[in-house]
This record gives C-alpha cells, sequence and structure tokens, in this order.
C-alpha cells in the first residue's frame, strides 16, 4: 500500500506545479497520472501566459482585465491572488528554464492577447503550455528522491473515512491491471477538464473530467459549471484549436464577404475582445447566413508578417498544413467557435482547499473561481501554476504533525468490484460506450453551447439521463488486465455524464446572459438576482442546487464593452 | 467517405486462444473521409468493432505525442498521418516489395497470420492495407503500445535533463541573445513521441546508445547560455562509448520526427561542441576522427583513407611516437583488412597504404582549398534553418506580395 | 548526354574499380563525362559537423566548378549526394549567407548561382532513372541478367532526409535501385536491410555497432537468397566489401556475399565482363556472380 504525505491526482503543468512545491517543504510526494506526464493536456496550450511584468503594467491592471474578462462572476480575491502573484512566478519558470521568447535586448518579450489592456503575455512559440510542462518534467526528474511518480495509473475514487476526510485514492495499475490504495495525508486534485463531453472539442481524448466526478461523489460541491468556453479560433469538424496568439499577432477574422464583422461587435478590441464575445459575433455572422457554407468564418494570419510567422507561430502552421490542408501563410483558413474549458469545476479557496477536509483541486479541474464567466487567454496556464503551487504549499503544511487516516476496509473491494462489474458485463445487444458517448458529445455541442435557451439545455438534461441509465449497462470487449482501455474509457463515460448533468442543471438554473452562458430567452445580464455562483453538490446521491455570493474587492460591476 | 483495410499487427499478451497468441496480424476495414488520420481509423476499429484493440492517443492534434507508431514501415504519429495518404503509400510501395513496408522490422518475418486475416502479399488488389505495426527498438507490451520507459525514459534521465544554472538565479530574468532561444526551442519543441527512437538505425545494432530524443535533449541544455555545466555536460556525452560518437549519421531520425526537432542534426551540433569548440579528446576517438579528416582535406583536397585510419586512431607526431593502447588496439584492428585489400589488389599500388602518397589536387587548385581553409576557421558562421526559417529567401519575396483576399470557395477544412 | 562528373575521393582511393567502371559503363551508354578534377572532397558529413561553413563553402567550389562547364552534374557516391544536397540546402536558403560563401570563391574566379539554368546534382542512379530513362538502358542491355539475385543497398545518404533529398518532385527515388535491377533483368531480393545504414560512418569510433550493422545486413540478404547486392554509394562498400570478414566475426556466422558497384552491375548487363569491371579486387568473392554471367553467356 503506497502511501505519501501528498498525493497528487494528475501530471499536467498544475498536479507537477504543486508536486514540486509540496517537495520544497520536504514532504514526501507520489505524483499519480492516468497518461505519462509529458502526456498531459496542458501541452496543447499555444499562446502564452500572462503577468504584469514589465515595469509599465500593474498587477491591478491585470486583475482588472480579468474580473471584467469573467463578466464579474470571478472572485476578486482570488484574482488578485493570482495577479499579484503572476509577475514571480514566470520568473521562476525562466529561472529553471523555460526558453520564453526574448526581444532584441535579451529580456523576456510579450505578445498581446485577448481581453487585455497591454500585450502582457509571455510565450515559446506558440508551443507555451508544452514548453512550460516539459520544463516542470525535468524538475520532476531534478526531485526524484522527494517525488514518487506514477505513470499510467487511473484512479477510480477518492478514499473518504468516516469523518468525511479525504485520505488516499483507489488507483488501477493500467499496465497489470491491479488497484491499489495510496493513503496520503493531503490529496491534491489536478487531473483537468471535461471537454471530452462535447463534440468536437479542442480538448484531448483524456480530457474527461475524471476528477471533477471523483471530487462531486465524495462531497465536494462543483461550482460555475454552466460557465464553459467556446474557443473562437477552432477547425471545424475536427476541433483543432488555432492560438489566439494569431489574432494577438495581428490576424483578421473575416465572414464570407470578406469583411471584418468584429468591427459591428467590439469596435475598439476588435478581434482580441474576450473570448465569449469574439465566439458570439462569429456564431451570429453564420447563423446569419455571412459564413461560409461549412459553417465557418476566416481567419486571415497572411496579414501578420511571414517571418514573424515562421518565429512565432510554427505550430499552427503544421496544424493548418497536417490537418486543415491549408497554408496559413497563404489563405485564409476556416474556423468556428468549439468547445475548449470549463470555467467552473470543485469549488475552493484560494489555496486549493475543497469544502473536503484534506482533498485539494487547482487547475482546470477547480473553480477558485478567477475566470467566473469567462476566462481570458493566457490566464489558464497561470491559474494552474499559482494554484497548482499554493496547493501544493497548502497541502505540504496540512499533512506535516498528521498521521494518515484510516481507510475503510471495504474501500479497496469495493472499487475492484465495481470496474470488474463493467468488466464483467455481457454483451446484450445495447449500444457501445462509443456510441453514447457520441450522442453525448453531440447533444452538448446542439444545445450548452454559444447560444442555449431553456427548451435546448432541458432536453439535453433529458437526454443526459438517460444516457447516464443505459451507460450502467454497456458492455465492454476486453475482458483482460493488461492495458485495458475498454474499461477505463466505460469509467471515463460515467464520469462526464455524471459532470453533464450538473452542467445541465447550472445551465437551467441561470436565467441570465453573463459570460460563456448566453440565454436567447434571458438576453441580459442581470447583476440584481445573478451575481452570484450557482453551486451543484450531491448529498445521498441526488444533485441540488444552491448559491454562493461573489467576492467584490475593488471592482464594482460594470457595463461590458471591448 | 472512402473505404480502407487496416492490417495491424497485434500483440494480446493474455489471448488464451491458438493463433493470438504471439504477434499476430489482423485486418479491419473501416470507412472514412480521406483526409482523417490512421488514428481516426483505427479509432472507428477499436471504437466499432474491437474494444481489444490498444493504442496510446490523447491529443489527436500531434502535440501529446502519444501514439507513436510505424505506419507503412515509417515511423510516425497516427495522428499526423492522413488515412488517404497512407493508403497511397501502401499502393505505391508495394509495387516493389512483397511484404509492404520499405522498412520493415527483422522479427515480422516471424509473425503467424491469424485467423481470417491475409499475410504479407495475398492482400485484395485496389485497396492496398495500410500496415500498421507498433514501434521499433522497444519492447511491445500489447498491440500497440510500447515500453517507453526501459528504451527511452531510462535514456531521457541518464542526460541529466533539467538546467544547471551557474549562479543563483538573478534578481530578474536571465538577459541571454533572442537567437539562443528560438535555437534550443528546435529541441525544446520534441513532444517525446519516440518516433526517432523507433527508426534509430544505430539503436539497432546498439541498444544502449544513449539515442535520437535523449541526445536532442541533452542539446537542449547544452545550447542553453543559462546553463553553468556545458563542459561537463559535454565531456560526457564524448566519452560514453554510447554517446554522441555512435550515432551512425543515417538520417533516419531527422527523417521521421514529426515535430522537426532534426536530432542527428542536435547530435552533430553536440560533436561540433565537444570536439572544436572544447577541443574534448575522447576514448571513442570521435575527435581525432574529425581532426584527422579536416586536415587531409585541407592539404590534399581529397580523402586519403589510409592517412584518415592513422589520423583517428593515432594523430600527429605525437600520437605514432606515444601511442595509447586505445589506438594501437584500433590499428591493429584495422590490419587484416589492410591485409586482405593488398591480396586482391583492391589496394594493388603500395602507395595505397603509404600514408602521404596520395596525389594533391592539380595545378593551383589546393591553394584555393587551403585559402577557403583560411577563411571559413576564421569566420565559422552556423546558419540556423530552424532559426531563419526553411526557404527563407521564399519567405522574404512573398512578403513583398500582397495577401490574397478571401477566396469564395471555403477552404479544405 | 553530357554532364559535369564528380567521381569523389573513394573511387579514386580505395575503390579504384568503381571509377573503372563507371567509366567503361557511361560510355558504353552514350553518356560523356567531363571529369572535375580540381574539385574537392565533399566533406562526408565530417567537415560539416566540425564548422558548418567550411563544408559549404567548399560544396559550393565544387558546384561552381561544375557550373562553370554549363552542365549540370552527376556524382557517384550516396554519401556525396547526401552531403551536397545538405550544403546546397544552406546556400539556397539565404542570399546573404550565400553572398558570403561567394567571396570566398572569389579569388578562384568561381561563383556558386542558385538556380543556374536548371542545374542539378545527381548521384548516377537517380540520373540514370529520371534523365537517361529506364527505356533507354533497356535498349543498352546486351545481357539480361536473368537469374541473377540482387539486393538493393541503397546508402542513407539518398533516401533521408525526404525533405531535402527531392522526394517531393521524385516520391519514388526510394524505389529506383528495383527498377534498374528489374529493367537489367536481374531477380530483385527482398530483405530487410536494403534501406538501413551500413555503418560505415561510426567504423574508427564504435566499430562494434559499425560491424554490427554491416554483418546484419548481409546475413539478411544471404538469408533470402541473394547472389549479390548493388549500392550507389563506395562508403556502404568499404563496409558491406570490405569489412565483410570482420563483420562476420562480430555477428558469429559466415557470410561471403558479392557487393556489387551499381555501376558494375549496369555494366555486366552492358555485355562487359566482371574482370574487365574491376571485380576481382573486391574482398568478398564475386565467384558466384561471375559463374552466374559465365553462364548466361
Amino acid at each position: 500500500m503506497p502511501e505519501h504525505d501528498v498525493l497528487v491526482i494528475g501530471a499536467g503543468l498544475a498536479g507537477q506545479r504543486a508536486a514540486l512545491a509540496a517537495a520544497e517543504r520536504g514532504v514526501s510526494v507520489g505524483i499519480i497520472s492516468k497518461v505519462h506526464p509529458i502526456r498531459s493536456h496542458s501541452n496543447a496550450a499555444q499562446g502564452g501566459i500572462n503577468a504584469a511584468l514589465a515595469v509599465d503594467d500593474t498587477w491591478e491592471s491585470h486583475a482588472f482585465d480579468t474580473v471584467k474578462g469573467s463578466d464579474y462572476l470571478g472572485d476578486q480575491d482570488a484574482i488578485e491572488v493570482m495577479c499579484r502573484e503572476a509577475p514571480d512566478e514566470l520568473l521562476h519558470l525562466e529561472h529553471i528554464g523555460v526558453t520564453f521568447h526574448r526581444n532584441e535586448k535579451g529580456e523576456l518579450g510579450t505578445r498581446a492577447f485577448g481581453g487585455a489592456s497591454k500585450a502582457r503575455t509571455y510565450y515559446v512559440a506558440d508551443i507555451t503550455g508544452q514548453a512550460i510542462m516539459h520544463t516542470l518534467y525535468e524538475q520532476l526528474m531534478k526531485y526524484a528522491d522527494q517525488i514518487d511518480r506514477y505513470e499510467e495509473w487511473f484512479t477510480t475514487d477518492l478514499a473518504i473515512d468516516d469523518e468525511g476526510h479525504c485520505v488516499g485514492a483507489i488507483t488501477r495499475n493500467i499496465l497489470d491491471g491491479s488497484t491499489e490504495l495510496f493513503r496520503a495525508k493531503s490529496v491534491i486534485l489536478a487531473s483537468g477538464g471535461n471537454g471530452q463531453i462535447w463534440h468536437p472539442t479542442t480538448n484531448a481524448l483524456i480530457c474527461t473530467g475524471d476528477g471533477i466526478a471523483m471530487a462531486y461523489r465524495a462531497g465536494a460541491t462543483l461550482m460555475d459549471m454552466e460557465m464553459i468556453q467556446y474557443h473562437p479560433t477552432t477547425l471545424a469538424g475536427k476541433g483543432f484549436l488555432i492560438t489566439e496568439g494569431a489574432r494577438g499577432e495581428g490576424a483578421h477574422l473575416l465572414n464570407a464577404k470578406g469583411e471584418r464583422f468584429m468591427e459591428t461587435y467590439a469596435p475598439n478590441k476588435m478581434e482580441l475582445a474576450s473570448r465569449d464575445v469574439v465566439s458570439r459575433a462569429e456564431q451570429t455572422e453564420i447563423n446569419e447566413g455571412r459564413g461560409f457554407p461549412d459553417g465557418t468564418v476566416a481567419l486571415d494570419i497572411t496579414v501578420v508578417p511571414r517571418k514573424r510567422i515562421q518565429e512565432a507561430l510554427r505550430e499552427i502552421v503544421l496544424v493548418g498544413r497536417d490537418f486543415a490542408g491549408v497554408d496559413i501563410t497563404r489563405e485564409p483558413i476556416h474556423i468556428k467557435p468549439g468547445n475548449h474549458y470549463t470555467m467552473g469545476g470543485v469549488k475552493t479557496d484560494v489555496w486549493g482547499r475543497t469544502n473536503v477536509p484534506g482533498l485539494y483541486a487547482a487547475g482546470e479541474v477547480a473553480c477558485v473561481s478567477v475566470h467566473g464567466g469567462n476566462r481570458l487567454g493566457a490566464n489558464s496556464l497561470l491559474d494552474t501554476l499559482i494554484f497548482g503551487r499554493r496547493s501544493g504549499e497548502d497541502g505540504a503544511d496540512h499533512a506535516k504533525g498528521r498521521g494518515q487516516g484510516s481507510v475503510p476496509r471495504s474501500a479497496l473491494a469495493d472499487a475492484e468490484a465495481a470496474v470488474e462489474e463493467i468488466i464483467g458485463r455481457a454483451h446484450d445487444g445495447g449500444r457501445r460506450v462509443s456510441e453514447i458517448k457520441a450522442e453525448l458529445g453531440a447533444t452538448m455541442d446542439g444545445k450548452v453551447a454559444v447560444f442555449r435557451d431553456e427548451e435546448g439545455i432541458q432536453s439535453a438534461l433529458d437526454a443526459v439521463r438517460r444516457l447516464k441509465e443505459e451507460a450502467a449497462g454497456a458492455a465492454i470487449d476486453d475482458r483482460g488486465s493488461v492495458f485495458n482501455q475498454d474499461v477505463l474509457g466505460a469509467i471515463e463515460l460515467q464520469n462526464m455524464l455524471e459532470q453533464a448533468e450538473a452542467v445541465c442543471m447550472a445551465a437551467l438554473e441561470r436565467k441570465e446572459s453573463r459570460g460563456a452562458q448566453y440565454r436567447t430567452d434571458y438576453p441580459e445580464r442581470n447583476d440584481e438576482e445573478w451575481l452570484k455562483h450557482i453551486d451543484v453538490s450531491r448529498n445521498g446521491g441526488e444533485p441540488e442546487i444552491s448559491y454562493s455570493p461573489v467576492t467584490i474587492t475593488d471592482w464594482q460591476p460594470e457595463e461590458r464593452t471591448y | 467517405m472512402a473505404s480502407y483495410t487496416l492490417k495491424v499487427r497485434r500483440y494480446q499478451p493474455e489471448a488464451e486462444e491458438d493463433g493470438r497468441r504471439g504477434a499476430y496480424w489482423e485486418t479491419f476495414d473501416v470507412e472514412l473521409d480521406p483526409t482523417l488520420s490512421v488514428l481516426d481509423g483505427l479509432l472507428q476499429a477499436r471504437d466499432g468493432s474491437d474494444g481489444t484493440l490498444s493504442v496510446r492517443c490523447s491529443c489527436r492534434a500531434a502535440i501529446c505525442g502519444s501514439c507513436g507508431m510505424k505506419i507503412n514501415g515509417q515511423s510516425t504519429l497516427a495522428c499526423k498521418t492522413r488515412i488517404g495518404e497512407a493508403a497511397a503509400e501502401a499502393a505505391r510501395i508495394s509495387g516493389a516489395d512483397a511484404s509492404g513496408p520499405l522498412i520493415s522490422p527483422p522479427a515480422e518475418k516471424e509473425l503467424a497470420d491469424g485467423d481470417g486475416a491475409p499475410g504479407p502479399g495475398t492482400e485484395s488488389a485496389g485497396n492496398e492495407p495500410i500496415v500498421i505495426e507498433p514501434m521499433g527498438n522497444q519492447p511491445v507490451i500489447k498491440d500497440l503500445v510500447t515500453d517507453m520507459e526501459s528504451t527511452h525514459w531510462k535514456k531521457f534521465r541518464r542526460v541529466t535533463p533539467w538546467l544547471l544554472p551557474s549562479g543563483p538565479p538573478p534578481e530578474r530574468e536571465h538577459i541571454v541573445p533572442p537567437e539562443s532561444m528560438v535555437d534550443v526551442t528546435q529541441s525544446v519543441a520534441c513532444i517525446q513521441c519516440g518516433a526517432c527512437v523507433s527508426a534509430c538505425l544505430s539503436m539497432e545494432a546498439d541498444p544502449e546508445f544513449i539515442g535520437p530524443a535523449a541526445l536532442a535533449k541533452a542539446y537542449r541544455f547544452v545550447g542553453d547560455p543559462r546553463d553553468g555545466q556545458t563542459t561537463e555536460r559535454l565531456y560526457d556525452l564524448a566519452n560514453d562509448p554510447h554517446g554522441i560518437y555512435d550515432c551512425t549519421h543515417c538520417f533516419a531520425c531527422v527523417d521521421v520526427c514529426p515535430k522537426g526537432v532534426a536530432p542527428m542534426n542536435q547530435i552533430m551540433r553536440l560533436r561540433r561542441l565537444a570536439g572544436h569548440d572544447h577541443d574534448i579528446h575522447d576514448v571513442n576517438n570521435g575527435r581525432n576522427h574529425e581532426l584527422g579528416f579536416v586536415k587531409i582535406i585541407e592539404r590534399k583536397g581529397t580523402l586519403d583513407e589510409s592517412l584518415l585510419l592513422q589520423e583517428s586512431y593515432a594523430p600527429g607526431v605525437k600520437g605514432k611516437l606515444l601511442p595509447r593502447a586505445a589506438s594501437i588496439k584500433g590499428l591493429l584492428q584495422s590490419i587484416p583488412t589492410a591485409i586482405r585489400g593488398i591480396r586482391t589488389g583492391k589496394m594493388r599500388s603500395l602507395p595505397k597504404l603509404i600514408p602521404g602518397v596520395h596525389p594533391k589536387l592539380p595545378g593551383d587548385a589546393q591553394d584555393h582549398v587551403k585559402a577557403i581553409y583560411d577563411r571559413a576557421e576564421e569566420s565559422r558562421i552556423q546558419l540556423n534553418l530552424y532559426v531563419i526559417g526553411e526557404g527563407g529567401e521564399e519567405d522574404q519575396a512573398a512578403e513583398a506580395v500582397e495577401p490574397e483576399s478571401v477566396s469564395e470557395e471555403p477552404s479544405a477544412t | 548526354m553530357k554532364l559535369a562528373y564528380w567521381p569523389g575521393c573513394v573511387s579514386r582511393g580505395f575503390t579504384t574499380e568503381l571509377h573503372g567502371s563507371m567509366a567503361l559503363t557511361a560510355e558504353a551508354l552514350g553518356i560523356e563525362l567531363v571529369t572535375l578534377d580540381r574539385a574537392n572532397c565533399c566533406g562526408a558529413g565530417v567537415i560539416a559537423e566540425h564548422n558548418q561553413e567550411l563544408a559549404d563553402t567548399l560544396n559550393a567550389r565544387t558546384f561552381a566548378l561544375a557550373q562553370q562547364t554549363g552542365l549540370s552534374m552527376m556524382n557517384i557516391c550516396s554519401t556525396c549526394q547526401g552531403a551536397q544536397s545538405e550544403c546546397q540546402e544552406r546556400l539556397d536558403a539565404d542570399a546573404a549567407y550565400r553572398a558570403h560563401i561567394n567571396e570566398s570563391l572569389s579569388g578562384e574566379g568561381l561563383e556558386y548561382r542558385k538556380d543556374a539554368d536548371g542545374f542539378t546534382n545527381k548521384n548516377f542512379l537517380w540520373l540514370l532513372v529520371e534523365d537517361y530513362g529506364l527505356d533507354e538502358l533497356a535498349g543498352k542491355v546486351k545481357r539480361p541478367l536473368s537469374g541473377l539475385r540482387v539486393g538493393p543497398f541503397y546508402g542513407c545518404y539518398v533516401l533521408r532526409p525526404k525533405t531535402r533529398l527531392g522526394y517531393d518532385e521524385h516520391p519514388d527515388r526510394d524505389l529506383y535501385l528495383e527498377r534498374v535491377i528489374e529493367v537489367l533483368g536481374g531477380e530483385i531480393v527482398d530483405y530487410d536491410g536494403a534501406r538501413r545504414c551500413c555503418g560505415f560512418p561510426v567504423i574508427t569510433m564504435n566499430r562494434e555497432t559499425s560491424l554490427r550493422q554491416t554483418g546484419t545486413h548481409v546475413g539478411d540478404a544471404l538469408d533470402a537468397g541473394a547472389d549479390c547486392l548493388v549500392t550507389p554509394c563506395p562508403l556502404c562498400h568499404l563496409n558491406l566489401d570490405m569489412q565483410q570478414p570482420e563483420a562476420a566475426k562480430v555477428v558469429g556466422r559466415d557470410l561471403g556475399l558479392a557487393v556489387l558497384h551499381l555501376p558494375q552491375l549496369v555494366g555486366l548487363a552492358l555485355g562487359f565482363e566482371p574482370g574487365q569491371l574491376g571485380m576481382p579486387k573486391h574482398i568478398a568473392s564475386t565467384v558466384a556472380v561471375e559463374d552466374r554471367i559465365a553462364a548466361l553467356a
């Protein structure tokens, strides 16, 4: 039975940062990931990371942009923490080796990003997430004596003791199918977002929100689950991401008539308005017949100097060439809004603590909430690092001076039995896991996307509940122990359906339009009634809605224009 | 939509049926748009008909590095390989080589054919199967899932893969030349997918070779002006018998890398730094070989192989007067080969064996070669195509051209 | 057909039979070769490893000498092809760099011009297929090599990296040896080594790795029933042929397989005798091949 002071579940940016921060405080750390850490989805963050580091920039300016971007749903105390600590975190990354872009003087250089009043996005070409994550993985190698890595282990559930404290996790070794109960004094969830609930999505196949689901089952409160970001520039069909950095470098959005339509929607910031605004503008153009026949508008990167593209947008040149057959340096590429990010997640305080004692959450799995109704580009990497580090630090402090908790004896056996039940299901002519997942993805993308209304959300919720029942009996093919991905797929589907239900309930509940939630039946923001978070929790099985206040420090809600 | 046949080399470690024990071939028919990927095809097979088919995959966009495998013998990412193009390639090479892949794994000939699965050379006409195998140089765990820990990650850790700064961190950022960050970003762009490890022809012969991906990682630190252990790193890599001088310069890694990392180029830069810049005389004769070669051309314009052998093992006058044990061993090892050469008349004229008798270039040509040496050894410009951008000149020309307006026709998205 | 001809160093050093057989074969094919006797070594990648600018300048000089003749250039060595193409890629990428390099050549009155009048530098193998033509070659065959089982061995430098070696324009360059063998009437032997590395570049640095590669490929070809290998690269020849007895010790089996230079194989089909083509100079016995040829007569 592996034991650690701090156990981190998930090994993307937030998880690796948490593990390193805990190790620096001298405790023993285990880090578990269902894929090799280097495969984590933080890789996919292309554009950069925000920090008010320049001498003429201030953290307050960054904070205000973030508050405004969130459509005033972000908690301002948390936003202040994030923005104030950003410059030191960025310098730390530079010191451990991230190869950030330099200006001609050899200093850190920036690019412009959406919703920001200053160019404060630091970057490594358009592979910023990859570059930072690989650097953190290097540090994991450096701290190998203190940090044990469990690569390709799938966590099925958290271990909760009789007092409701989180005391570990139950995890399946994918390589041989064995199950272990990991004991820990602090458990940090850093297992990422849930984009796979939608189809198409920019998210990787692993982004099934397992951590959100297992925390939810363990009694943790979820918050802002209705706030789902649709990124303005994704490839139709496959959903691949074209970085906002492209617009940061000056690329234009054009409708089929060749008009720069953002003039109508955001005359000041144009293409660099916040993402919810740009995505809605695009979808409006498409819905009103000014898009291309394939349901897209165009992103014209040819206006960016070629040398600059070569230096700063290398990766998306490859994405265009390999996945769309388009040379973006020579012709516009067709794009549309696509599922990208969940602002919501497991509710935490500014130290990553959830309402379950001993359980922390950081990164996309968590909702602090620094993003509120809409996340600004290049704030997600920052979120993972700041709150990953803070969770690691506080998790380490929490672990010091405590003994290991006691885990109910039945926990491991119950978890193993649940997996065996799936493996043992007989084929009875029912649909396959993949078919259920496909219906879920299409339903959510159709009804819980850029524009929503009560009828659509309700029909999605009904569908999700039906699919939940169906998934509970879906049979799989692989009966083996070694690398049984089939059974993992079935577990992930259950996890996704639980979250989808919470998303639909929250979206139905919020009867206004704010940030990513745009209700055509309630098109206005309504601060009187809805300047509050929607929480979802499960007590004894059934999901329940409640509310919590938005923390406001310095910035009172104002009308939001770009 | 089009139909494709995927011929997958499978291995189910827990299989009980005969014909499913050990590795076997199985074909899957899939239907999808030609612009979709081979990974999409595999997922269609897995999701639609056989959930036991195992393949690592995640991002589908050539960024996570999970789905390395061999497609038609070429190591690559399945998500980055369009299925229509893979089918065309399968058809192209089938004409020349009945077994399909141009570089097939040595193990293939021992494979049994599974039930109903056509074996090599028996596929139906018109729809040449796309041959899909797990990566090479790595033990197979199950189907297309290989063990990268023992073959790659171990070596990744071998190169001390973290920055070792020379002093305490500065108050703000390190000030470094902007190009230096772009330069090492070529190695940073590596997604550790293992395609180069799979294709590495040195590693086939020497499984202990540190390998292209790990050595590219090593360059990422050696080339970083913030690292303070450059000499130590180079000394280590040059003297390891499985280090930078164990690369056979075959370009296989350069060819297969999905991210343009060009691992072999990084290895050659490590050699240049170890040899020329740090003058590390390694136990593998790498530095001696390089210097010997360079000197001979400076003096003669063309290569004198006999002289090169001597210079590689026992360089200069000092090397010949006071040869090291390794030099003597190397020279002795080359003697049987030389004697055979004399016997067949290959080196029939004795002068061929006497270093220094090799002719010089005619007329004043050698003087001009020497002049080139003098200038190039002085300036030593290193044009980095990654930094300036390949086809850089074409780019500059295109700058002047007005960008095209949006076409009415949708792009192929 | 008239070409500027760069024979390379090895064909005039350890493998003089290559130089000789190329001369005979070219004449019989009606290809006129203008030897670039003032040209210098390509550097084989080793000089580039030492000093990139030096390698680029040396090869720019060779190209300039060829361009001075007004002819396109032919080489008979995969390694020359690879090393020269690598330098040419850099020379062509940047005008300022090219100007700098050309300054070094100006003392000799030379200049390398990018894209000069369709100037190309091709290995004999590529030239044979793309410019001379397989039909033309077929017409010249006097003695089809019926029953001769030939394993192709390309050499890395005409195969990889594809982006640099013109595969966009000529995607089948990795199949040309098979096509030539077929046109000459030989039988293609399918074995694993055809597109692998001979190991030569590390023979002085890691003898074991080097000889294991050579031994493995020769062994695989023997197992597949080959009478001989054919290669467009004399450096591969050095390892596959000259080092074959040493490679046999490393892989722990008997070898003994003739390794022909491409012009020798073509020459045999054109009616030349093994002795004329210098085959007795090989280390690995060519007797099996000679017997087959004798039987054809």
